[in-house]
């Protein structure tokens, strides 16, 4: 079925909402990549099976639907009965006879599967209720979670392709350009460059061809929101190109997807088959003059790829390689076309922004970062998973208030926002807002938005390591500063790891990271230093503590630390038996004794001892 | 206007001067080029003087793949931009009269470029068996 | 760009990538230098000379402090990258670096990644090598390491590269580079070599050059050159008597 008109579309739209809310008893399963991992889809085959067989009234099997990522991926997996909004976590598949059982036939919540609050201890039922998701606001991640991505029925039912068809039929490509421009919507991608500035200079270059990007290359570790968008509502994507396709005048969009995201490609192709097949891509779109097609590239795997010019150069089927943008890609981008390139998160708040208006979109947020932010929680924090919030919240707010704070009573040291070539903040940088200034003012910067939380069990210098290792790996080592560079800060950050170091040593370091930051070609080789550089900013005595007293605070460096075993040894055995080197002997309720000749600091004790009876010094 | 050589070998002696004129004309770095023109003996004590002969559907220009082998509209000359060549050695075996030659003492191609307009090998030349004159 | 223009008010600015038959690509970064412009209020850019287009009222600083630190540390690195290339220690000796300060790179070669070799075989239109692997593994190499099908022995990526790192040999008629080998077209009056049989065709069909001016060396056609014109001169003296 084509929808040809606006008229048509919202009969469609009619139909879509009747059939979604006909169905009153929603069992929400969350199929994202996470609770994949832990076994979502048995649970979903199980309710499946296990409706069927009972046969109850109202509830059909068409109730159980496989929705995207929910966020909350540290409880998965994870499901949702509508309309009471009752969450359960960890769902097993052998849970699922009681639940249809209890909650769905007799209305009984089983508490032991609901969300438990780590600080009033007490069980929470309505997931609005709980801190994580009451704290956020939603925009980009309005429908992940809440529909399956792979039925177009779902997205026009909850008013998907409602800012497309106003863009289309009620504005100019100025007009659209200017409401993205008045929003202050600023790229998600990291840079935070104005979008609505961007596509003014593309549609104003004149060309037979222009050419609309969605980059889905996210490659930093830790980071997994356009994972999520592209995977749990991949229409808001599509549906944001086409806005944009509209207003610089494009025929030919392309969505940059790396080849890890396999649940992303698969549910991006088929949001794309559907959306041809009812005429929301393809020619005289609702009837207008916008001819617009989407076409998915996979990427390889280059951490490079993310950016502009390398992954233009990576659709052409060239070397993923960047170039100098000394003329922008915006005027010379794809094939030497204007280009418009956007980040995924961009592309879905687009719709909202047209739909909703660009003075709804300021009231969120800062008045140089309007609107929200979806941000990645990963490493060492109680609830790892996806959150958006709006921008201007504080990072303590992220990470204790809807993070959770840090696991095991640990404390925390610093957090890392924006991936490798980001930064890391220290305790004292927590009341510091989360927007794109202030990020960059203090020596990090908003990047895509994954944050690694680290405790106190942390080596700031093996972290610099740790990221100056990937960034070697993952330089595309077309210029020296970056390729020799960053190879050489390696060198010499192992070097300090080993208690190798000297202060000239670090010098030259703090030297060489001057060059790579302006001598290299591209964003990745400019920002490469900065693991180091963030790192030496706030935890330079940590540095010194490597170099001058051969010791390493965070009880990481092999070579620098030394376990013992203090009183509070039961004499449980565990650390014996764990140990690969029999460093350790005793015998059982006696304090057991460590050769520290035989040990090789491997942490195995320390990682079984259930007493704190191992000191890392 | 066009000017052209004109040689009569039955006037060419041998002696070389051409060669010495041209080799210190095209002196780098205190050393002197390799000479873009011979005397070749072809009889006993009968010799005619090679060059380029700056041909309109040029072998060297068609073979080179850098484009380093241009026309210098102004004297006709064919000259070779050494910032552009390679060094690939195609104009050498192209050139069906052998003018492109290697030059090992400065490592690199060189050809005839007839001065920049006054070739110093004809005005040397001490029999005018070799001339560069004005045509018609 | 840019790079040219210094070069032709006379200012020494060092480039070890750049070549005018191939397109610049900024990958040495040792061209690069300081601009700024008066409407830009003392925001200054350090941009590669080489691929920055020219514009009006640009004002090129080539060697501020900054600009000589940064090549500096460049050669530096080159220096613990290249440890025997005499090109990067003569160009090195220059800014003052004898000794580098870095640790010197494991089975360090002389090639400093320019894609020279690259650049200049796509110009041709073969190909026939690449940049393969990423970063600090990189290596220029034809496809999958086995012998370039493309590669017509032409040597232009040989002669091309800046550190002469990319080996061959012409031996018995034959050439080697890349694990390849080549017929050798040699004289057929003398038997010097000429040129690879696979270079010459490539000539003949992409330029339209006919076969048999590549069958002689440049001294036997010469000779012949001679040889024809003495016998004209022969017959006109025959003529005469």
């Amino acid at each position: 079925m084509r929808i040809e008109s606006i008229d048509q579309l919202n009969q469609w739209r009619e139909k879509c909402r009747t059939e979604f809310e006909a169905q009153k008893r929603r069992i929400l399963i969350c199929l994202g990549t996470a609770c994949r991992a832990n076994g979502a889809i048995e649970v979903y085959e199980e309710f499946k099976k296990v409706l069927a067989e009972k046969n109850i009234n109202d509830v059909s099997v068409e109730a159980v639907t496989k929705t995207g990522c929910h966020g909350y991926c540290a409880l998965g997996p994870l499901v949702i009965l509508e309309p009471e909004g009752t969450f359960y976590t960890k769902v097993k598949k052998i849970n699922i006879p009681e639940i249809v059982e209890k909650t769905i036939e007799n209305g009984e919540i089983i508490q032991r599967l609901l969300y438990k609050d780590a600080n009033t201890k007490k069980r929470v039922a309505d997931y609005n209720e709980i801190p994580f998701y009451a704290r956020q606001q939603r925009i980009a991640l309005r429908n992940a979670g809440n529909i399956d991505p792979n039925q177009i029925e779902h997205y026009i039912a909850v008013g998907g392709y409602q800012g497309m068809a106003k863009a289309l039929t009620q504005m100019k490509p100025q007009e659209v350009i200017d409401e993205v421009s008045k929003s202050g919507l600023r790229g998600r991608g990291g840079g935070g460059f104005p979008t609505g500035r961007k596509w003014a200079t593309c549609a104003k270059v004149e060309s037979d061809i222009h050419y609309v990007i969605c980059n889905g290359d996210e490659g930093d570790p830790g980071a997994f929101m356009d994972r999520t968008l592209m995977g749990s509502d991949p229409h808001s994507v599509l549906e944001g190109m086409i806005i944009c396709a509209h207003a610089v005048g494009s025929i030919k969009g392309y969505i940059y997807v790396r080849e890890e995201y396999p649940l992303a490609v698969i549910n991006l192709k088929k949001a794309i088959e559907d959306a041809r097949e009812f005429g929301l891509l393809g020619d005289n779109i609702l009837g207008s003059d916008l001819c617009f097609d989407i076409q998915v590239n996979r990427g390889g795997g280059a951490f490079v790829c993310g950016e502009s010019s390398a992954l233009m150069k990576s659709v052409a089927g060239e070397i993923g390689e960047p170039r100098a943008k000394y003329i922008h890609s915006v005027v010379q981008g794809l094939y030497n076309k204007p280009t418009v390139l956007n980040n995924v998160e961009s592309f879905a708040t687009v719709p909202m922004i047209i739909e909703k208006g660009a003075d709804w979109f300021t009231s969120f947020g800062t008045p140089k970062s309007p609107g929200t932010k979806v941000f990645s929680l990963a490493g060492k924090i109680m609830n790892s998973g996806l959150v958006e919030v709006p921008m201007g919240i504080t990072l303590r707010e992220i990470i204790f208030d809807i993070g959770g704070g840090i696991p095991n009573k640990r404390k925390f040291k610093a957090v890392q926002t924006g991936g490798p070539s980001g930064g890391c903040l220290p305790a004292e940088k927590l009341d510091l807002p989360c927007d794109f200034d202030s990020l960059t003012a203090a020596g990090s910067m908003m990047g895509s938005g994954g944050m690694v939380i680290m405790d106190d069990r942390t080596c700031m210098v093996e972290i610099a390591r740790y990221f100056l290792g990937f960034l070697v790996m993952e330089s595309c080592g077309k210029c020296v500063p970056c390729r020799e560079g960053l190879y050489q800060l390696y060198q010499l950050c192992t070097k300090i790891c080993e208690g190798k170091g000297t202060e000239e040593d670090l010098e030259l370091m703090e030297k060489l990271s001057k060059t790579i930051e302006i001598g290299s070609l591209c964003g990745l080789g400019k920002s490469g230093p900065n693991p180091f550089v963030s790192t030496l900013l706030y935890f330079r005595d940590e540095y010194l503590a490597h170099i001058r007293d051969k010791k390493c605070p965070g009880g990481v460096c092999r070579n620098l630390i030394t376990f013992t075993i203090n009183d509070d040894c039961t004499g449980c055995l565990a650390c014996i038996k764990a140990c690969p080197t029999e460093a350790i002997t005793g015998e059982k309720k006696k304090k057991h004794i460590l050769d520290q000749e035989l040990c090789t600091q491997c942490g195995s004790c320390y990682a079984v001892c259930k007493f704190d009876a191992i000191d890392i010094t | 206007m066009m000017f052209r050589f004109e040689v009569n070998p039955s006037l060419c002696t041998g002696c070389r001067t051409c060669e010495l004129a041209c080799a210190f004309t095209h002196t780098k770095n205190q050393k002197p080029g390799r000479s873009r023109i011979y005397p070749i003996g072809y009889a006993k004590d009968e010799y005619v003087p090679v060059t380029c002969l700056q041909c309109d559907e040029a072998a060297c220009i068609k073979s080179c793949m850098f484009d380093a082998l241009r026309r210098n509209e102004e004297t006709g000359a064919i000259e070779l931009n050494l910032e552009r060549c390679v060094k690939c050695e195609a104009c050498v075996a192209a050139c069906p009269f052998g003018c492109a030659l290697i030059d090992n003492v400065h490592e690199e191609i060189v050809k005839c470029d007839l001065c920049g307009g006054s070739p110093a090998c004809a005005q040397f030349c001490p029999t005018k068996a070799l001339e560069y004159k004005k045509i018609a | 760009m840019l790079l040219a223009v210094i070069r032709r008010e006379g200012v020494d600015v060092p480039a070890l990538c750049e070549h005018e038959a191939i397109e610049p690509c900024g990958s040495c970064r040792l061209c690069m230098v300081e601009i700024t412009k008066k409407e830009w209020d003392g925001w200054k850019n350090h941009v590669t000379s080489c691929l920055y287009p020219v514009e009006d009222g640009l004002i090129v600083s080539t060697h501020t402090d900054q600009v000589m630190e940064i090549r500096k540390t460049i050669l530096d690195l080159y220096m613990a990258r290249c440890p025997g290339s005499e090109v990067i220690q003569k160009m090195a000796e220059e800014y003052g670096i004898y000794k580098t300060s870095y640790i010197t790179v494991p089975d360090a070669d002389n090639c400093i990644m320019c894609y020279a070799c690259t650049r200049i075989c796509e110009v041709l239109g073969k190909s026939a090598i690449a940049a393969v692997e990423r970063g600090h593994r990189k290596v220029i190499a034809p496809p999958f390491g086995d012998v370039p099908p493309d590669c017509i022995g032409c040597l232009s990526c040989a002669h091309i590269c800046p550190t002469d790192v990319i080996k061959w040999n012409d031996e018995d008629g034959t050439r080697t580079i890349w694990k390849k080998n080549f017929e050798l077209i040699t004289c057929k009056e003398c038997g010097k070599n000429i040129i690879s049989r696979e270079f010459a065709d490539y000539i003949i069909e992409k330029r339209e050059v006919p076969a048999e001016y590549f069958e002689t060396c440049d001294d036997c056609k010469r000779a012949e050159v001679a040889r024809k014109m003495g016998s004209l001169v022969t017959r006109a003296k025959e003529v005469s008597l």
